[in-house]
């Protein structure tokens, strides 16, 4: 069994005003993976690419060790996906989706459904044009959970839902993980919420992979010097990763934030956080 | 398959409740009007509207995209409409000969040669419309796909007097402008399924 859940290798997507360009990246076994960018970054552009709802130019994608070329319909059995928004008819009720489903995937667990279902206080004869957008999106996660996918793939799936919400379906994402031949891929511009289940962090800008980190080794190793124009000269450009001035102080990202310390006593170096790397990245200068 | 065809059946079950007392109301109408067998026609047409109408509710709901990702072939999503189109079609055209047929006999103007014309262009029509409805409604937005479903019934019918009066109207002549919206009807699904599952799915 390949240890990853997801590999993809150079993938390239070509639109007239947009390029996904030799995107490469890998979502181990286990692990939950987060896909960040700006708006317009390429995130959803490259999840449909993985799940073949739009064609590639470039680039391969191996689905929990198989090339999705070889990818079979009992295969995709295996792989949950939650869009973005509400995704099924809004004049059927969850009961009647469990029918639909039923038919549809090889594995529907029934019991589990409505026992997720009854856990995330969905009711089950309601129709779902009434239910608020938090329902909707977790009666998806529901569905995703309940026909034993090992991959599951999630396009912003927490955007737009109230904090208490959002800390339902991370709960639910940490606990689809704990056994270790699953994995998720969760695409996000809300990096709060990838702090706290992502494993590894892969950051996209203008359709690039700018890098595919753990996310503990952005958490503790990178950091935010902050510093006056005098030092920021002295800075050994070679160590910086990104820039930006903001008024009279200058924010420099910096990989080794001990080492960083230590070269500049007399700067502050904070920790930074995937919202602070992001905004560096797009709107600061990189050497 | 099924699971599309179940979902699309909870689908339109809204709407058939109320279409069956409308068929009714309007056999009895069209029974003082016209021949009561228009109603095969009108029944089996507007059926058959409801099944094209779920491509459109599958692109506002979202499950246009669920269905590219489930373990089912695009094809068999194809499949899922056609197949739908006909069952429902069918059962319109059922209703409407059930009641054409109950109408005609209370009025004791039980006709075999004006039934046979009117199940043949009910046939034609429905068969001919849904070669083109289907495959544009998974092609075109929301607006076109209007302007699609308005325009295939009239080509429709101009298909069935093109065919039928050129060789004098006869049964015969009938039958054979049904079978070519059978063919129509088809040949669509045969293009429909190679064409439309190798499209992108976006939106």
């Amino acid at each position: 069994m390949s240890g990853n859940a997801l590999a993809v290798q150079g993938l390239t997507k070509r639109y007239k005003d947009f390029v996904l360009d030799n995107v490469s990246f890998v979502v181990p076994r286990g692990a939950i993976v987060g896909l960040v960018g700006e708006n317009g970054a390429g995130k959803s552009t490259t999840l449909h690419a993985i799940l073949g709802l739009i064609h590639r130019d470039g680039g391969s994608v191996e689905l929990l060790g198989r090339e999705d070329t070889a990818v079979d319909e009992a295969f995709r059995n295996q792989i949950g996906v939650v869009f973005d928004g509400s995704s099924y008819p809004e004049t059927l009720t969850p009961r009647k989706l469990n029918r639909v489903f039923q038919s549809l995937y090889q594995g529907w667990d029934e019991a589990g459904y409505f026992a997720l279902l009854e856990q995330l206080s969905l009711p089950a004869d309601k129709k779902i044009k009434a239910f608020s957008k938090g329902m909707k999106m977790k009666l998806s996660l529901a569905v995703a959970f309940s026909h034993g996918a090992k991959l599951l793939v999630l396009d912003e799936a927490t955007s737009g839902l109230d904090p208490v919400v959002r800390d339902d379906i991370l709960d639910l994402c940490l606990g689809f993980v704990q056994e270790e031949d699953r994995a998720i891929l969760v695409s996000s511009h809300i990096t709060s919420d990838l702090e706290k289940v992502a494993d590894y962090i892969v950051f996209l800008h203008k359709g690039r992979v700018v890098f595919c980190k753990p996310k503990d080794e952005l958490r503790y190793h990178y950091g935010i010097l902050r510093c006056g124009a005098a030092q920021f000269e002295a800075i050994d450009k070679g160590e910086v990763l990104a820039w930006r001035r903001q008024d009279y102080q200058w924010e420099v990202l910096v990989a080794d934030r001990a080492a960083a310390q230590r070269k500049y006593p007399k700067a502050v170096v904070d920790p930074a956080t995937i919202d602070e790397i992001m905004l560096l990245y797009v709107k600061g200068e990189r050497p | 398959m099924k699971g599309l065809l179940l979902k699309d059946f909870y689908l339109c079950c809204s709407v058939l409740y109320l279409m069956v007392p409308v068929v009714a109301i309007l056999g009895v109408a069209l029974s003082l009007l016209v021949s009561t067998w228009v109603l095969v026609v009108l029944s089996t047409v507007m059926f058959g509207m409801i099944a094209v109408s779920t491509i459109n509710m599958d692109r506002v709901s979202g499950w246009q995209k669920v269905s590219a990702v489930l373990p089912l072939s695009r094809a068999r999503v194809v499949d899922s409409k056609y197949t739908l189109y006909l069952l429902l079609s069918g059962a319109g055209f059922l209703l409407g000969l059930v009641v054409g047929g109950a109408v005609s006999g209370i009025q004791g103007a039980f006709d075999w040669a004006t039934m046979g014309i009117y199940l043949a262009i009910g046939v034609d029509m429905a068969l001919m419309a849904g070669s083109f409805t289907i495959p544009l409604s998974f092609l075109l937005g929301e607006e076109k796909n209007v302007l699609a479903v308005i325009l295939a019934y009239p080509i429709a019918a101009a298909a069935f007097v093109g065919i039928v009066v050129p060789l004098g109207g006869t049964a015969l002549a009938c039958a054979l402008a049904a079978a070519v919206g059978a063919v129509c009807y088809l040949l669509s699904w045969m293009l429909a399924r190679k064409g439309l599952a190798a499209r992108e799915v976006t939106g």
